[in-house]
Formats: structure tokens, sequence, C-alpha cells
């Protein structure tokens, strides 16, 4: 609840990212701006039709199934004839089979969470709300969302919470900074993701460069392993000497180890797109390379056929 | 995969009116099937337990007060409309104590407002307890208990407003349950000496003068004396019974209630 008398105004059409430290208020502006919470004083007016964050699995009643869930959700915002087209929409998104029909109670966690994006994004929203810390789901299904939110770019906008700068990269075109219980709003949200860093510290992350060849991607991948290993250290460092180092936040430490680990896997996947396509000129050997880890035999293969 | 979603235009701006009826009908389904279909004998102990509280009741009265008649009702038919009637009022209380926390999860969709839910309990419970009550006078007439309704105006005048009153104590108790957890412990303690004291077993005729004025303190006995009088041709009961009371205590808790929940709607929502 760090914020306190704010005055903003959002424009429509622009995909927003909220940043700031952890307890600036960015989930609890979120939060306002959903109409979950109200605010102590003063209002909140959405001139768009504003979603509930996207992949929230919160919502959702253990004792029922899926589908009543989802007719639920449905019924809440209006809809009366399209409700059938809905089902339909989150339980071809969704993907879970015949657990659809079972209670929400037996569901994994992961499954809870397919189903929470199908519902998101089965309503045509102006404006979608994402936070990061509703968002689960293995990497194969994130994947899957966030495709299915790039198709929808262009109608409507999304305001979101990441900590991942990579993740705020590839989504928002503007950036908001909460920062001492104030709001800075930039154009272009690598002014506010440096901005975010020089409020901090000084510390600027590279910005990331596509590879052209293996050789480049096994150099970045070895560039972002060592970085990797530094925020680590920092981190350990930081946790050792709890009180003294106050100058950088712990929990900034550990965002930037999230971000050098989420540039570590890019890097990696990176190299192995190359080997993999050095490889199938070579001869079948990139047929070894094990694939997406949890799909069917029948899916993998038509990945393989496909990549 | 992800052509294949089309989005479907379902969340048009509505104005206040359109949101809240739908989230009302959105809601009373999902009770009305998770109070039916979600437990597997969900409907044959709806039916059973007033059933079995009634027999009780009934033998207990057999055994210690045999002898002892009630001027103008058969005690059978005049325990059951008691029972009917005090039921009504303290499962629209009760079942809205435990409204507000068991939705908590709604609370995501800001459609969805903490006064909904006691709303849609108290309006699904009172159905499913006029529907039980019809039920049973139906059956009882069949087995010639003469339980049909001498002025059925009267009596569906008479539960509505105990409908009325378990509704406003509802609206009242479920805030003050959710924001003072204690106050939930006292309401449910209550629930026995109420029922003493609102004359479902024991008729008031029986209490002794000096203290009758006492008893009719409590709404509920105005309810359920007036109820029987329209249920009964013949029957007797204090003077003082008067339905104008009832209403003042059922306007005023409606209203109270009303104003808790725009009051701390935030606070109901938050934790």
């Amino acid at each position: 609840m760090g914020a306190r008398g704010l005055n903003l105004s959002i424009p429509a059409g622009v995909s927003v990212g909220l940043l700031g430290r952890n307890g600036a208020g960015k989930s609890t502006l979120l939060r306002l701006i959903g109409g979950m919470d109200t605010p102590d004083r003063g209002e909140i007016v959405r001139a768009s039709r504003v979603s509930w964050p996207i992949g929230l699995a919160g919502g959702f009643q253990g004792s029922m199934t899926g589908r009543q869930n989802v007719k639920f959700v449905a019924r809440i915002h209006g809809a009366n004839d399209e409700i059938e087209e809905i089902i339909a929409a989150v339980e071809s998104f969704a993907d879970i089979g015949r657990a659809f029909d079972e209670p929400i109670k037996t569901y994994s966690s992961g499954m809870r969470s397919r189903l929470a994006f199908g519902l998101s994004l089965a309503f045509d929203f102006d404006v979608y709300l994402s936070d990061e810390a509703t968002a689960v789901g293995d990497r194969h299904f994130k994947q899957k969302a966030s495709e299915a939110f790039k198709a929808r770019i262009g109608r409507a906008s999304l305001i979101m919470v990441s900590h991942g700068e990579g993740v705020l990269r590839e989504f928002c075109q503007a950036g908001i900074l909460l920062d001492r219980g104030r709001a800075f709003w930039f154009d272009e949200i690598e002014a506010a993701i440096e901005a975010y860093h020089s409020a901090g510290d000084g510390y600027a992350p590279p910005r990331p460069a596509a590879p052209r060849n293996l050789e480049e991607a096994k150099r970045a991948l070895a560039e972002a392993n060592a970085r990797f290993d530094a925020a680590r250290e920092a981190l350990d460092a930081a946790g050792d000497s709890a009180a003294e180092t106050a100058a950088i936040p712990e929990e900034t430490l550990r965002w930037r180890l999230d971000d050098a680990r989420e540039r570590v896997h890019e890097a990696r996947r990176q190299v192995q797109q190359f080997t993999a396509r050095k490889g199938r000129k070579g001869g079948p050997r990139g047929q070894e390379r094990p694939t997406a880890n949890n799909t069917s035999p029948d899916k993998t293969s038509a990945k393989a056929k496909r990549s | 995969m992800a052509d294949s979603m089309l989005p479907i235009a379902g969340a048009r701006s509505r104005g206040a009116w359109r949101v809240a009826r739908s989230v009302w009908f959105a809601m009373f389904m999902r009770e009305a099937i998770s109070r039916t279909m979600a437990d597997r004998m969900g409907w044959f102990w709806m039916i059973f337990e007033p059933l079995a509280i009634i027999g009780v009741m009934v033998s207990i009265r057999g055994l210690f007060m045999s002898g002892s008649e009630i001027s103008g009702a058969d005690h059978v038919p005049w325990m059951i409309v008691g029972l009917m009637g005090f039921g009504l009022f303290r499962e629209n209380m009760m079942r809205a104590l435990g409204a507000i926390d068991a939705n908590k999860g709604l609370f995501a969709y800001r459609q969805v407002k903490p006064v909904d839910t006691v709303l849609v309990r108290c309006f699904l419970e009172g159905m499913l307890k006029s529907f039980l009550f019809l039920m049973f006078m139906l059956i009882g007439d069949l087995l010639q208990f003469e339980l049909m309704p001498d002025h059925p105006l009267g009596v569906l005048l008479d539960w509505l407003s105990l409908w009325a009153l378990g509704w406003g104590a509802g609206l009242t108790v479920s805030v003050l349950g959710d924001l003072v957890p204690e106050f939930g412990r006292v309401v449910r303690i209550l629930n026995l000496p109420l029922l003493l004291l609102s004359g479902v077993i024991l008729p008031v005729m029986y209490m002794p003068y000096p203290y009758r004025d006492y008893l009719l303190w409590n709404p509920l006995v105005h309810g359920l004396e007036s109820m029987r009088v329209a249920f009964f041709p013949g029957y007797h009961t204090l003077n003082d019974i008067d339905m104008t009371y009832l209403w003042f205590w059922a306007l005023s808790l409606l209203a109270l209630g009303l104003l808790l929940h725009i009051r701390f709607a935030a606070r109901l929502k938050a934790h």
C-alpha cells in the first residue's frame, strides 16, 4: 500500500508494464484498476471493458466442475446465448480432456491455470490485467497462452506486473514506474526499465540481441551463465551480511537473478535451435535430441516433423 | 490452436442493474446446484432432516406433556407450522452467516459484491423452505393431518414476513459475523434459547402471566402465533400479537444490514 495521492490516466490501446520495488504498490494498483480493491480515497474510472487478472485460479469453487465454473463466470459477465460458445472455447483451449467435467478440487495446479487462462481469453475485453504472481503453468502452456494473447493485440491491450524484464519488453510499449509513493509515466518500456534501475542503483542489464549463428549463440550463453553466477553470488553475499549492505535491497537482487536465469534459458534454447538445425543438415541426429518434455508421444513426433 | 480461439463478445458495457441481475442469476444457479447436487444425498437430507426434527419434537411432547392440549389445534400440525416458520427464519440467518466467507474467491470478479452472496443465499433458502412447506402440507393432508391452512392468504403473508425478518437478520449478521468472528459464535449459541423463547415447542399460552410481556419482545413470537391463527380455525393465542411489530424489526434489520454492507463493502471483500 505504498502509493498515495496518485493521479494518472492510462490511454486506451497501449500495453503498459508496471514497475517498482516489492511493496511499492504494483499489485495493489493492478487490483484497484481491476476493481477488486477499493481505494481509501478517490476513485477509479474505467472507460473500457477491463478483465480480472489473467490466469487467476482463485476464483473457482472446488466442489464444482470446470464446466460449471466456466458457466458461472460467463453468466456473471452477461453471456446468455453465447454461453455454449464460451464453454466450447475454454474447453478446447484448456485442453484438459475429461477433467473438464470433474470437480476443480481434483485438478492439479497446472490444470487449474490452464482453465483459468482459457477462461480469461474467452472474453473480449479491451484491457487485460496480468499479475505475475497469479500466472503459473509449464513452459509449453505459457507459450500457448502468450501466442493466444499476441493474436489479440491490436484489439486489446495489457496492463501487467512482472519482474521479468524480458516479458515486459515482449508485451508492453509503455511503462509506469512506482517509486516512493509516486508514479512516473514512460512512453517507452525500455526507458521505464532503465529508470527503474537508476532509481535503485544504476545497474543496467544488457539489451537482448538475437544471435545469428551457433558461435554467437554459444557466446551469448556463456555470457548469460557468467551473469547468472555473478547475480547469485551477489544475492548470497547480501544474504550473509544481511543489514550491512542495504544499498541494494535483497529482493532486487533476487529479481535480477530470476532475470539472469530467464536469459540463460533463452540463450540455451537458441543454442539448441542452432545445433538442431546443424544436426538435421548432417544426418538424423537432431531426432535424438529430447523435444518438449511432457507432451504425449504422437504430439512429440508431430512437433519434430514441423521443426 | 491459438487461431481457433475466437474471442466472444461477452463483456459488453452494461448498466448496473443488468450486471446485478446477471450476477444474481449466476450465483443462484451456482448455489442451487451446490446445495442440491454437490452432496450425493443432498435432496434426501433436505426433506428428511426437518421431518426427523418434527418427529423427535412430537415424540418428546407426547412423552412429557400428554394430555395438555392446545386449544383449537392438533399438536402435530401445530408444531409443524411452528418449526417450519422458525426454520425459515433461522436458516436464512445461519446460511447468511457463512455466505461471505464461502464466496471469498469470487470477489476477484469485481461484479460480485459481498451483499450479492447473502441476498442470493437468503432467496434460495426461502424458496427451498417454501417448497418444503408446501410439500408437507400436501402430504400431511393426504395423511389426514389437517395440514391445510384455514386462511391461505394470511399464512402466505405471515410466511413472507418471517422470511423478511430472516433476510434482515441474515444481512446484518453476515457483516458483523465476518468482521467479528466471535459474533457468529454467539449467534450460533443463541439459536437454542431462541427456539425455546419463540413458542415453537411450548405454547406461549402456557407461560405464566407476568412473563408474557417479555416474551412479546421477541418478534418471532408474533410471526409464528399469527401464522398459527391463520392456519387453524379455532386457535387462540395472546391478544397482543401484532404483525406491525414484526415488520418494525424486519425493516429495521434490513435497513441496518444493507447499511452495514455498504459501509464495510471493502473490508468484507479484502481478507
